[in-house]
């Protein structure tokens, strides 16, 4: 039973961190972002390329991760959303869609259609914790995703960049009154959202492989999570991103692997159905 | 002018696609001719949603899984005719959109796009699992041709001709519902769904209404794909095809049905003009998914309507002098 819970609980960081950067664009420029997945791919194959060619340890090839996720989520932002800043947010969301659909095909190009996978970066033995085996990997996972949220807890709360962050998802106009640069704000979510999609698509690598179509599946089950902690809400997302990881992988084991995805979607037309504003969030309201 | 000028094209193309059998080469581009109406089904019933009611919609791919499943079963594993099956798929996949629709579409925002989304997922993966009833992953085969009294359908020339109906029927509905008060409110609810409620205009219809089009629209295009294609497969129905009609929708340009048919007739043959890029032709088409937002949002029938405007724009200011009244018609815009 434990050792369902630490699964669920190592899939449902990963959920965390990919839903959380979903929501940071979401909350920035109220578009959903479609390559939030393939972001994650671009961020495994960062990792493998550093590990596999360039032989760095996993904290040299994280170094690595970060920088090339920051690059890619820029580059990401000036050519997907930038030019559409002014007009309706659907035209941003199908953009996206669009450059994700580039990426994944990029990926497959250059790297070729076959999966990728790395040792666990600390062994495969088991460490034991209080008298439980659990996978080095699952603590890992674990630990670094409580680290990664407890720094942008703190950038968000302690600085002022932060901030002013927050001022601009709070209200944008508001915000360029107030002597904020907005649009290098939002720049900077999508930098910090790649960032953290890559992390995770890093650290899924050993257990999960890295290959062109991976970000689809991942993502998907980001958004039920930020479905079901409440739309918007951050702390919303991270919850909900853990409970569809435990969701799941109960679900699997339990009842059948089979109907796995099939039960985690039912759950979100559920909670669609019951509660749409979700776990955190104020009932829905509209902007005028 | 410009009425006789249309109506003169439209004839000149109804001669054209009633006699294009003639004029190919090969059945496979009359295969290809077969593919482009059932997708442009698929796009028209997306205009309904998206095009005309402003709601973005991913459950195309849901309603054409069911309407392909339910036609299949139905004439392969009861043996019952195509009519029945064709009936069957779109009363099915309407009142899908009926169950899908009540609780999404409530909410406002990416709501419906989300529960839209999980639809279509559910309906793949319901496809793979539920062995009994759809044959699982291996999916069904053996789809026989439809039939009227004695004549069959089974090639791809006498296909064509059922296609084409439903394709003109698809058109002929579209632009009826355009002018109709329903459209109009549908319209309303794109500019603003708050002010088109304030105005008095019950927005939770309008828009289920224009969902439950989409559904049986995509329903018939499914009905119509599993005979065509003789096997179906969940694979088939995966997120992408949800895309390309969004995409061929979004290039011709949203909300105009002479967009809906130049987009899909696009979309379908691109990767066929295109071949030579071979394994680049998906990333060339993701990029061009970016660029077409960037550049050309509102399709190239909105391009060609912003022309129209600009031009005689000019021409208005040229005329100056003269107490012209040149009215500009801007009563399509598209979102």
């Amino acid at each position: 039973m434990y050792q369902l819970v630490v699964n669920g609980l190592t899939m449902g960081c990963i959920y965390a961190l990919i839903a959380f950067g979903f929501i940071l664009i979401y909350n920035a420029v109220g578009a959903v972002n479609f390559a939030q997945g393939d972001l994650v791919m671009v961020g495994s194959y960062f990792g493998v390329l550093a590990v596999g060619l360039f032989g760095l340890d996993p904290f040299g090839a994280m170094v690595v991760v970060i920088a090339g996720s920051a690059a890619a989520g820029y580059v990401f932002q000036r050519l997907a959303y930038y030019p559409l800043r002014d007009g309706p947010t659907i035209n941003v969301v199908i953009s996206c869609l669009g450059a994700g659909i580039f990426l994944r095909n990029a990926a497959q190009n250059v790297a070729g259609p076959e999966p990728y996978t790395m040792k666990p970066f600390f062994g495969a033995e088991l460490v034991e914790l209080s008298g439980l085996a659990i996978p080095s990997q699952s603590i890992f996972v674990v630990v670094l995703t409580v680290i990664l949220f407890a720094v942008q807890y703190w950038f968000f709360f302690r600085t002022s960049l932060g901030r002013m962050l927050r001022a601009t998802a709070n209200d944008k106009y508001a915000a360029r009154l107030a002597g904020i640069p907005v649009r290098r704000m939002i720049a900077l979510a999508f930098v910090i959202s790649s960032v953290m999609a890559g992390m995770a698509g890093f650290v899924l690598v050993p257990i999960f492989l890295a290959s062109p179509n991976m970000g689809f599946g991942l993502v998907v089950k980001a958004w039920i999570g930020v479905v079901i902690g409440g739309f918007g809400s951050v702390p919303g997302a991270i919850v909900g991103g853990i409970l569809v990881g435990l969701l799941e992988t109960f679900t699997a084991s339990l009842i059948s692997s089979d109907y796995k995805d099939v039960i985690t979607m039912l759950v979100l037309l559920a909670v669609l159905f019951l509660r749409p504003q979700g776990i955190f969030s104020e009932p829905v309201q509209e902007k005028v | 002018m410009a009425r006789t000028w249309r109506i003169t094209l439209a004839a000149a193309g109804l001669i054209l696609v009633l006699s294009l059998p003639a004029l190919v080469e090969s059945s496979y581009q009359l295969r290809l001719a077969n593919v482009i109406g059932i997708y442009l089904l698929l796009v028209l019933g997306l205009n309904f949603i998206l095009g005309y009611a402003g709601q973005l919609s991913f459950a195309q791919v849901g309603f054409f899984g069911i309407g392909s499943y339910a036609a299949a079963i139905l004439t392969t594993d009861h043996g019952l005719s195509f009519w029945i099956g064709l009936l069957a798929a779109a009363a099915v996949s309407g009142l899908s959109a009926l169950l899908i629709g009540i609780p999404t579409l409530k909410l406002r925002g990416h709501y419906f796009a989300f529960g839209t989304f999980a639809f279509g997922e559910v309906v793949r993966l319901l496809a793979v699992n539920w062995d009994t009833l759809t044959h699982g992953a291996s999916g069904l085969s053996g789809i026989p041709a439809p039939a009227i009294g004695g004549f069959r359908f089974d090639t791809d020339a006498s296909f064509y001709y059922l296609v084409v109906f439903f394709a003109l029927l698809g058109i002929a509905v579209s632009a009826r519902v355009e002018r109709s008060k329903i459209g109009r409110a549908m319209f309303a609810i794109r500019e603003s769904e708050l002010a088109a409620e304030a105005m008095g205009i019950r927005t939770r219809q309008s828009k289920q209404t224009a969902f439950t089009l989409s559904a049986v629209f995509a329903g018939i295009a499914g009905a119509l794909y599993a005979p065509l294609n003789t096997v179906i497969s969940p694979d088939v129905f995966s997120f992408d095809v949800s895309v390309v009609v969004l995409v061929s929708l979004l290039l011709g340009g949203s909300g105009i049905i002479t967009g809906a048919v130049l987009g899909t007739v696009l979309i379908v043959l691109l990767p066929e003009w295109l071949r030579f890029l071979d394994q680049y032709y998906m990333m060339i088409y993701g990029a061009g998914v970016v660029l077409l937002m960037v550049f050309m949002p509102q399709g190239l029938m909105g391009l060609m309507e912003n022309l129209r405007v600009r031009r005689a724009r000019a021409h208005a200011a040229r005329a100056e002098a003269a107490p012209a009244g040149v009215g500009e018609r801007t009563d399509r815009v598209a979102p």
